[in-house]
């Protein structure tokens, strides 16, 4: 007995044929055991088939478009089946497998969900709730109001719950499988370390009066993005990781170039610079006090830097 | 005081549509007349000045001048021919005399703080306006009844009573108070007295007052014939107004630094308060708002009426010295950092279009400590300042210091300087900051 198998794109089983007898015929024509419609292969395109030593043997039959192991693109006009690899013929691809193809052993179900992702997905969103409504708070100095708390969870929520439904409908479509669980897990840990670092940067800006932190912060956004996507982009197929990684990095690259040049021209246009200055209490301080002579002595230095500006600004001024 | 840059006229301000009220003074029977004789003579010397653009041959804006000499020298307002000034060659000048008489006129000299223009017209022996001695020595009594002529609008030439009503308080730059009906367009116009001599040049109304007009006093006028008979007055008029402007900058910045600040408490902290007298300073507190605060804000605002007309789109010299006394009511220590941290945004506004005039802004911040001794909180202190394109040596800064000896109250001070020299703006802000004290 055989079983021939024809598998999707994905090479997911789409149809499944029992064959009683010792040899299998395959192709367009209905005098086969395995109809095919597919345009590219022949009437009788296949035999499959027990050789002098027992071994399942594919042929070709003399079909134009010929027979292929999947992944490669030596014709072959005879192939000495071991269950695993497919073959292709035409744009069909099938596997064929003996009775005694020995499976994988049974996995044990669970008997609930497993609660490890499940919580750790809770202990994420809950952080992230948490952080961000610290921020509204602490950022509030008018009159509390409820739905200053609610609109960014709102929003956060729901861009959430879009991304992740998109990736795990990719998974599902590419893989079978949705894996809504490690996507989720995947957006939860991207948004969780962006706001981390925003606090951060507004921190480092005050206490350390470090404020290329906050006025880089899209480049930490872009990468945090950028890292989502490769680890989403893992969950739907581990093969080609260093292509998927490439791209993904062309991609970062170019969203930071292109944003970088975008401030430039907004910096050139309006002559503001981009850093949020912010204040935080005055016991975060950890960079000890300038003296006022240092600190002027500094300011002095930035002369040079309007005057160079000004000169850049007017180059025609000696033709004036 | 403000110099409009209205497109017609130049300057004089806002007051276009109140221009009827002028009644009252018609009731007494020898005033026409007088009016009528001032007027009447006024003709040949009274003039519209146009700037128009030169390859296209129609005016851009329109003010009023008035010769002063046989040989053809008028006076009028740097405003109103400052496009000339600045860019000669996409502008010229042409004048229209009272009498219908009309041609090309040559800028001559400028003076910018007076906001003053000599011009050469090609008109002689022409009858001209003399200036008036009383008027020279500032000796003419408040009240006095005087006639300013012009044409606003470009309605036509036009004679009009007001009373002279001495110097403005509060100003910088000598100015008279002038109470009459001042029109766009007449800017430039010379005011006289009932025998038809100078008293001062028409030019400026303050926005939102009623009759409230301001005159260049002759005298500034005088001076500047003087000299550009004299030739002091470069030929280069760009350069001849970047000098002007750095001189009449380092004299107000002297003047602002040898008056000096006074301590003025707020709160348990002591805000350097300037002592110069063309400063306006004005009051502010949040205590009545609604809904009610979470943090007391008490500012104290102290403004100079120094602003120099430069062009069109380019007013400056402002001096602004700003202190806000905050103390939180039920802000936690975030939410008050939050707040200071919107009070001291540096907004290092400056008085015209950025990329026409401004290089960008540059900053710097940090905590500073001006002295070890106790009555001196560490600040957190912000620079910004950006240089002029066409005038070198001129900065525009912002320095802002919030204290941070407290978590629930603070001092955010601030000083704007526009057109300084940066040396005197250090030596400005360093005194500034060593000002800020705590305890009283």
């Amino acid at each position: 007995m055989i079983w021939i198998e024809i598998l999707s794109r994905h090479r997911d089983i789409a149809a499944r044929f029992r064959i009683p007898g010792p040899e299998a015929r395959i192709g367009r024509g209905y005098d086969n055991d395995v109809i095919l419609d597919d345009p590219y292969v022949a009437a009788q395109h296949l035999r499959v088939f027990r050789d002098e030593t027992g071994q399942l043997v594919a042929e070709d039959l003399g079909s134009a478009n010929g027979m292929f192991l999947d992944g490669d693109k030596s014709r072959l006009a005879r192939v000495v089946i071991d269950g695993k690899q497919p073959i292709r013929i035409g744009q069909t691809f099938l596997r064929v497998r003996e009775t005694g193809h020995a499976v994988e052993r049974e996995r044990v179900a669970t008997p609930e969900r497993p609660m490890v992702p499940i919580l750790l997905a809770l202990v994420l969103g809950l952080t992230i709730v948490i952080v961000e409504e610290l921020d509204v708070w602490l950022g509030q100095t008018a009159e509390p109001r409820i739905s200053l708390y609610l609109t960014p969870l709102l929003g956060v929520g729901l861009i959430v719950l879009v991304w992740v439904g998109g990736w795990a409908l990719l998974c599902r479509i590419l893989s079978g499988r949705s894996h809504f669980l490690r996507n989720l897990l995947i957006a939860l840990a991207g948004v969780l370390a962006f706001s981390l670092y925003n606090e951060f940067g507004r921190f480092a800006g005050f206490a350390w009066t470090w404020p290329l932190a906050a006025s880089y912060e899209y480049v930490a956004l872009w990468s945090i993005l950028a890292g989502v996507c490769f680890f989403h982009l893992r969950q739907v197929g581990q093969r080609r990781l260093v292509l998927k990684g490439v791209v993904v990095a062309t991609l970062l690259a170019t969203a930071i170039a292109v944003q970088t040049l975008q401030r430039s021209e907004a910096f050139s246009d309006s002559g503001r610079q981009f850093t949020a200055r912010r204040l935080l209490p005055p016991e975060f301080r950890l960079v000890p006090l300038r003296d006022e002579n240092a600190f002027f002595g500094e300011i002095e230095n930035l002369k040079a830097k309007l005057d160079a500006d000004r000169r850049q600004a007017r180059p025609d001024e000696a033709g004036r | 005081m403000t110099v409009s840059a209205a497109r017609i006229a130049g300057a004089l301000g806002l007051l276009v549509a109140i221009a009827a009220i002028d009644g009252a003074a018609r009731a007494a029977p020898d005033v026409p007349s007088a009016a009528e004789g001032i007027y009447a003579s006024a003709p040949p010397r009274l003039l519209q000045i146009r700037t128009l653009v030169a390859d296209a041959g129609r005016q851009t804006s329109i003010g009023s001048g008035f010769l002063v000499s046989a040989d053809g020298l008028a006076i009028t307002n740097y405003h109103v021919v400052s496009q000339v000034a600045l860019e000669p060659k996409t502008y010229r000048l042409e004048y229209a005399a009272a009498d219908g008489s009309h041609g090309e006129v040559t800028l001559l000299g400028v003076d910018l703080p007076n906001d003053l223009a000599i011009v050469r017209l090609d008109k002689h022996d022409a009858p001209f306006f003399a200036f008036d001695k009383a008027a020279m020595d500032g000796s003419i009594p408040k009240g006095e009844r005087l006639y300013s002529m012009g044409n606003p609008l470009d309605l036509g030439f036009t004679i009009i009573e007001g009373t002279y009503n001495g110097l403005a308080a509060h100003s910088y730059n000598d100015r008279i108070h002038f109470t009459g009906a001042l029109n766009p367009g007449m800017s430039g116009g010379p005011t006289v007295t009932a025998d038809g001599l100078v008293v001062g040049i028409n030019v400026a109304t303050r926005r939102g007052g009623q009759l409230i007009s301001f005159l260049v006093p002759a005298r500034f006028a005088a001076d500047l014939l003087q000299r550009v008979r004299e030739h002091e007055v470069g030929q280069d008029l760009h350069a001849e107004i970047a000098r002007q402007l750095a001189a009449w900058r380092s004299g107000l910045y002297k003047s602002f630094g040898d008056d000096g600040f006074r301590a003025a408490a707020m709160g348990p902290y002591q805000a350097p308060e300037t002592v110069s007298p063309w400063f306006d300073c004005w009051a502010q507190t949040n205590a009545s708002a609604t809904p009610k605060p979470r943090a007391s804000v008490n500012t104290t605002t102290c403004s100079s009426d120094t602003s120099l007309f430069v062009a069109a789109d380019l007013n400056t010299g402002t001096i602004q010295v700003n202190h806000s006394y905050v103390k939180s009511i039920d802000l936690n220590q975030f939410q008050f950092a939050t707040l200071l941290t919107q009070l001291s945004q540096p907004r290092l506004v400056g008085g015209g279009p950025f990329r026409k005039w401004y290089t960008p802004e540059r900053c710097n911040e940090d905590f500073v400590s001006t002295a070890l001794a106790a009555d001196h909180p560490p600040l957190r202190v912000i620079w910004c300042a950006q240089a002029y394109r066409e005038f070198e040596g001129l900065y525009d800064v912002a320095l802002i210091a919030v204290t941070q000896d407290h978590g629930s109250e603070a001092l955010v001070s601030r000083m704007s300087l526009q057109a300084v020299g940066y040396d005197d703006a250090i030596a400005l802000g360093k005194r500034f900051l060593e000002a800020v004290k705590a305890g009283k």
